[in-house]
């Protein structure tokens, strides 16, 4: 190939033909390909870019407009959206969404790393079964805990506050995460632990400053599905927060879509996208980082 | 996996509390000593909830707002949410023993939380601190369950039929005048739909909606079910209701398919139908999904107008939690929200026209929710008493009548196998 096209004078009478032909060939299959990605794109993003531009239709096209494009595109649903509900201004179910979604993240990263070293490395009594029980509330429905996990929260006074919903989070509960990352403290060579020890370094030390800068990947796939879950939880705030100040975005969306007392799709279609942004923003700045961690973790062998 | 799980979680709320909320049953009826008026050096805290958009919100807020005003000693906190999630919540904290003083509450609701001893009994307030005489009697027994005053309804609405006029003219069709006979209307339906030339139809296939089965029944007399809660029709009768409008279906009605594009919406709403039934207070939502000025609203269809087979539905209700602590306050803002002329006035119609007297002199109601008032009181030579309060588990088969009749419509399913389907569920859902 390189030599026929860096010596063309040089090709027999026959060439030229083939040599068209092959380079036609793989436009022509180039195309295919970018033309079947696109499509494959269309299908995956099309629900993303309908609730876009369903969000420029006036709530009355709604039903009655079926075509893809608003006809009287307008900015009036971000408007509506943005001047609140019921005296409470929209800020005020992002900055509580923030606040749910950070405590998470933090109460996540910081517990559930510490039970996991305490399962890999430490060698105490009874590990094995608790480490069972640990994976065994896993397999324990959510369903049977609402109740009884609610009579606590109640008999705590802690109802109407966001303790119910962050409180778990910081005693390590989520068993996924503590598994994710056992199983990353296991990978981890016991001989680096063994080094520290030599160098006269305690089970603290050896946490901070060797088993968290080795499994930053697993920390930082733990921070986005701790903000992802934490942002879109419907049923932990309806069920704790009373006070509509208190509402994250998930409640405060269920409120323009009222179906016994009318329905603004409009301002329900644009606050979903508001309230998708963070979300996307967050994702896509932490998956650099989660792509690098995989890499490194890769070489490391 | 993790939307699964929460949509999951969601519906396995409802299971786990129906079990649960047996278990809690015995343990209502706190409340204090009967009846007087709130002690008004005492500061109370009182915990109030509805469902409801952004707009009734901020009426809410305006009436608490006006009653902590009147009653300094008494602080009131709102909470709202949208309706299926209002009922998911709501039964958790029967369960954990955490409802609310002030309830918003629906009928459907009132014999599954009354029966297990959740709401607290109204009857030793009225005429002590609640003012029930403002109200006509066969509504106001409508919150009650077995001689207790469980609730207090803050209006009514009744079945009804809509007609949108713009459609009606952009089909070049003649309107339908209303309460005549069934045939007739059929006939009305057939003619807007071949005025137009099939852009528009003369309506929605009626069987699908079990209130219009419910009209047909009373028709006759009869009732969906009877005062024990016994199912009170036979699977053929069934059958036969959903085959009637076979005609109907292959010829004048929006075809189901078209129904799903438009859902959320109806067919109505998205202005493809002249006309639909459904309740009298769907008219300020009918009005805003539209977009049109004026709609109208007309008798439903009957063979015989000297049969009582209307009644007024309250559109929603004020109950007590049985464990509250300050039943004097919550007695006491109840009165406030079901009689005070400016209650009234803030909220309009829009909790369906004011069941008492007072608020809805308060009310003094205009445009389209005038009416509204004026076509409840059109056919009041058709409003007999109400049924009994619905069966516990209602909701459901009102939703799976809506399903079937939703196959029917798509001819997924013959009329026989659905009510087949339907008796099934009966079974289960009534135990029987």
């Amino acid at each position: 190939m390189t030599t026929i096209e860096t010596n063309p004078t040089a090709v027999p009478p026959v060439q030229p033909t083939r040599k068209r032909r092959q380079p036609r060939r793989k436009t022509a299959a180039t195309v295919a390909w970018i033309i079947g990605i696109v499509l494959l794109t269309a299908v995956v993003l099309y629900p993303l870019l309908w609730m876009i531009s369903a969000s420029l239709k006036p709530s009355a096209e709604f039903g009655s407009n079926q075509s893809f494009l608003p006809e009287n595109p307008t900015f009036d649903n971000f408007v509506k959206v943005m001047e609140g509900v019921a005296g409470i201004p929209t800020w005020r179910f992002f900055w509580n969404s923030t606040i749910l979604g950070i405590g998470a993240v933090i109460g996540t990263v910081i517990s559930s790393s510490m039970a996991a070293y305490a399962f890999a490395r430490l060698d105490f009594k009874g590990r094995p079964l608790f480490f069972t029980m640990m994976i065994g509330t896993l397999l324990l429905p959510f369903h049977v805990l609402i109740i009884p996990q609610y009579i606590v929260f109640r008999n705590l006074g802690m109802v109407d506050t966001f303790l119910p919903l962050l409180v778990g989070k910081f005693l390590a509960t989520e068993a996924f995460f503590v598994f994710l990352m056992v199983q990353f403290i296991r990978n981890l060579p016991k001989e680096l632990d063994e080094a520290a020890r030599i160098d006269g370094c305690g089970h603290w030390r050896i946490f901070w400053s060797i088993t968290i800068p080795l499994i930053k990947p697993a920390l930082i796939t733990s921070s986005i599905f701790a903000f992802i879950w934490s942002w879109n939880d419907f049923l932990g705030p309806l069920l704790y927060l009373n006070s509509p100040e208190n509402y994250p975005l998930p409640l405060a969306l269920r409120v323009f879509n009222d179906q016994t007392s009318g329905s603004d799709y409009g301002a329900t279609v644009a606050i979903s996208v508001l309230a998708l942004l963070p979300v996307m923003l967050f994702f896509i700045i932490f998956q650099r980082f989660l792509v690098a961690g995989v890499a490194t973790q890769g070489l490391k062998g | 996996m993790f939307n699964k799980l929460s949509r999951r979680a969601g519906s396995g709320v409802a299971v786990t509390v129906a079990a649960a909320l047996m278990l809690t049953a015995c343990g209502g009826n706190g409340g204090g000593e009967a009846g007087g008026t709130p002690d008004p050096n005492e500061e109370v805290t009182l915990n109030f909830t509805w469902w409801g958009n952004e707009d009734r919100a901020e009426r809410y807020n305006e009436a608490i707002a006006l009653f902590e005003e009147e009653n300094p000693n008494i602080d009131v906190n709102g909470t709202f949410m949208d309706f299926p999630a209002y009922w998911e919540k709501r039964q958790t904290e029967a369960a954990g023993g955490g409802l609310p003083d002030v309830m918003q509450f629906d009928y459907s609701y009132l014999r599954q939380y009354g029966q297990n001893g959740l709401l607290l009994d109204l009857t030793e307030y009225e005429g002590n601190g609640l003012t029930t005489d403002s109200i006509d009697e066969t509504l106001l027994a409508t919150g009650k369950l077995e001689d207790q005053t469980l609730a207090v309804p803050t209006g009514y609405n009744a079945w009804s039929l809509f007609e949108n006029p713009a459609v009606i003219e952009q089909a070049g069709a003649e309107g339908y005048e209303g309460g005549t006979s069934w045939e007739d209307y059929d006939a009305y339906m057939a003619s807007v739909t071949e005025a137009s030339g099939g852009e528009v139809y003369g309506g929605t296939d009626y069987t699908g909606r079990i209130q219009n089965f419910e009209l047909q029944l009373r028709q006759e007399g009869r009732e969906l079910f009877t005062e024990e809660g016994e199912i009170n029709f036979t699977q053929e009768e069934l059958a036969e209701f959903w085959s009637s409008a076979q005609d109907v279906r292959d010829n004048a009605t929006i075809p189901a398919r078209q129904l799903e594009e438009v859902a959320p919406k109806s067919g109505f709403g998205a202005n493809l139908t002249a006309s639909e039934m459904t309740w009298s207070n769907f008219m300020g939502g009918y009005l805003a999904d539209t977009g049109a000025e004026d709609l109208t609203i007309l008798a439903p269809p009957t063979d015989d107008p000297s049969v009582k087979d209307l009644y007024q539905k309250p559109s929603m209700l004020h109950a007590v939690g049985a464990q509250t602590e300050h039943p004097e306050a919550a007695v006491a803002f109840v009165e406030f929200l079901i009689n005070s002329p400016e209650v009234g006035e803030i909220f309009g119609a829009t909790l369906g026209v004011p069941a008492s007297e007072t608020a809805l002199e308060g009310a003094a109601l205009e445009g389209p929710e005038l009416e509204v008032k004026e076509y409840l009181d059109s056919v009041a030579d058709r409003i007999g008493d109400p049924p009994a309060a619905p069966v516990v588990g209602y909701g459901a088969l009102e939703n799976t009548f809506l399903t079937l009749g939703t196959s029917i419509g798509l001819g997924a399913i013959t009329p026989e196998d659905a009510a087949q389907q339907f008796f099934d569920e009966v079974a289960v859902t009534l135990g029987s």
